[in-house]
């Protein structure tokens, strides 16, 4: 009998996670592993963190060492672009070399920058940030400048302005909501992180938007919609990102992910999607695509074992983190528009945690600031949608491990 | 066998808590549970925050606080991502009201 063939399209965290499933897992068929760039997969987190402070080096990044691929047997096919994949002929057409024919593939593309459309967006040291590359450039040329402006406060640009303001980069902000991370944490929370970038020194043009940027050839300055110019040689622009979904033969959902059901599987049998590019049909959250690193691990996890036949649904609720100077947030879940939230602790401490409850009283999300533990000790109560006593969840001096519903966990 | 090196008294490594020691090269964190003790890194391997600080121990297993990586205290091995590698496990035991715990070769 011939070796099957399993084809895992994106040397990402996702990617490389799923191929070290597989074969955790028994799977002794051949693993082909294609990856855009030439690198080795790696972690991204550090590159707004601790990589762009100098702290970590892109050995620290890697998702396995790279002896890990000779000795997993894993054919790694680096710098090489998977173009599309021919459903019926059942593979992957390369920018470069023979398609790639699966029994079963992943999808674990990713996502790409957005780029603001205004003018001067192409002028030297307008940069973003993505890959390592990028984030050595943005590391060299804001030391050299001394000062950068950063457009957009979302993660990357929250954390982009609480690393380099650590090293000494004079920082200066355009983010047009009103407060910074605003979608993912809300306006009164929000504010919060405002006043802790306030505090550090880092300078916010809070409910501004950039008209252009300009310059001859280079940066000089960058220009708000109200007319005021910010000088700067260096300028990062974080505004959120797009699937890198071209690859998928079929109808995109509405987020421009590759649509996928409950099991990461599409609607072309034996072929998956994991992390950024996966819109997923979620149990608890409905249709929902997540940008998020330990995502990417978990649906590169499940992904893999489903790609074996597991026929498992995925209902990780999703966790993640942000480290913004020494502030830690982190939210579990989602929250609905509607909402009943519940504080533990209070915002104006700047360390609180609080729940998001839906008109049951299921637990739908969890989020905190500056307020170790209660998060991640939220994640099995999201996962089992629990229905805590919402006294209980404001209490401080409860352990939310009690509250887990009899026979859960 | 290394030779055994006392890191602290019985009654400083609390129930259901884990406090870190320099033994030799390496720094290694000592939890009880039940009773029992258990010395493993108390480094983690991915991304090496010390697990003794701020690791949550669930059973006979310590949550990293920092990314959320799970380890056995027990045999080190991984139980739950981001890490890959296991921790590093050492040979602990308690004699006379002292905690023993033998270097890393």
């Amino acid at each position: 009998m011939t070796p099957r063939t399993f084809t895992i399209v994106g040397a990402s965290l996702a990617g490389a996670t799923a191929a070290a499933t597989l074969r955790d897992e028994g799977f002794d068929g051949r693993i082909v592993l294609i990856g855009g760039e030439e690198r080795l997969p790696y972690e991204r987190p550090g590159l707004s963190k601790g990589f762009l402070r100098g702290e970590e080096q892109v050995d620290d990044l890697l998702v396995r060492p790279p002896s890990w691929y000779e000795e997993q047997d894993i054919d790694l096919r680096l710098g090489v672009m998977a173009e599309r994949l021919d459903p019926s002929a059942r593979s992957i057409e390369l920018s470069d070399g023979d398609p790639v024919g699966f029994d079963a593939a992943l999808i674990a593309t990713g996502a790409r920058n957005r780029r603001l459309p205004v003018p001067g967006i192409d002028l030297d040291g307008v940069l973003d940030l993505r890959t390592v590359a990028d984030a050595e450039t943005i590391r060299r040329r804001a030391a050299d400048a001394g000062r950068i402006a950063v457009v957009g406060m979302g993660f990357i640009g929250a954390e982009v302005s609480a690393s380099l303001r650590t090293t000494g980069v004079d920082v200066t902000v355009v983010e047009p909501f009103e407060t910074p991370m605003y979608r993912a944490l809300g306006a009164q929370a929000g504010q919060v992180v405002a006043q802790i970038h306030a505090d550090h020194g880092v300078k916010m043009r809070l409910g501004e938007s950039v008209d252009r940027f300009e310059g001859d050839g280079a940066l000089r300055a960058v220009v708000t919609e109200l007319g005021e110019e910010i000088e700067a040689q260096v300028a990062v622009v974080g505004v959120g990102v797009q699937p890198n979904a071209e690859i998928w033969p079929l109808e995109l959902a509405a987020d421009g992910g590759i649509p996928v059901g409950p099991d990461l599987q599409s609607e072309i049998p034996g072929v998956f999607a994991a992390g950024d590019v996966a819109s997923h049909d979620h149990p608890f959250f409905g249709r929902i695509r997540v940008e998020h690193f330990d995502n990417a691990i978990k649906m590169g996890e499940a992904a893999a074992r489903n790609m074996l036949g597991a026929s498992r649904v995925f209902d990780d609720p999703h966790w993640f983190w942000s480290d913004q100077y020494d502030v830690q947030i982190q939210t579990v879940g989602r929250a609905d528009d509607d909402a009943r939230i519940v504080m533990r602790g209070a915002l104006e401490d700047r360390s609180c945690c609080w729940f998001a409850l839906n008109e049951q009283g299921v637990l739908r999300s969890a989020t905190s600031i500056a307020w170790p533990r209660d998060v991640r000790r939220a994640i099995k109560l999201v996962q089992a949608q629990a229905r805590p006593d919402p006294e209980a969840l404001a209490d401080p001096g409860v352990d939310l491990r009690t509250l887990m519903p009899e026979g859960g966990g | 066998m290394g030779e055994f090196v006392t890191v602290a008294r019985s009654d400083e490594v609390a129930e259901g808590t884990a406090t870190a020691f320099v033994v030799g090269d390496d720094e290694v964190a000592v939890a009880r549970v039940d009773g029992d003790l258990y010395a493993f890194s108390d480094i983690c391997t991915h991304r090496h925050c010390n697990l003794s600080m701020g690791g949550e121990i669930d059973g006979t297993s310590i949550e990293c606080e920092c990314h959320g990586s799970r380890f056995s205290m027990e045999t080190g091995e991984v139980l739950n991502p981001p890490a890959t590698e296991p921790l590093a496990t050492f040979t602990v035991r308690e004699v006379d009201g002292q905690i023993h715990v033998e270097p890393a070769e």
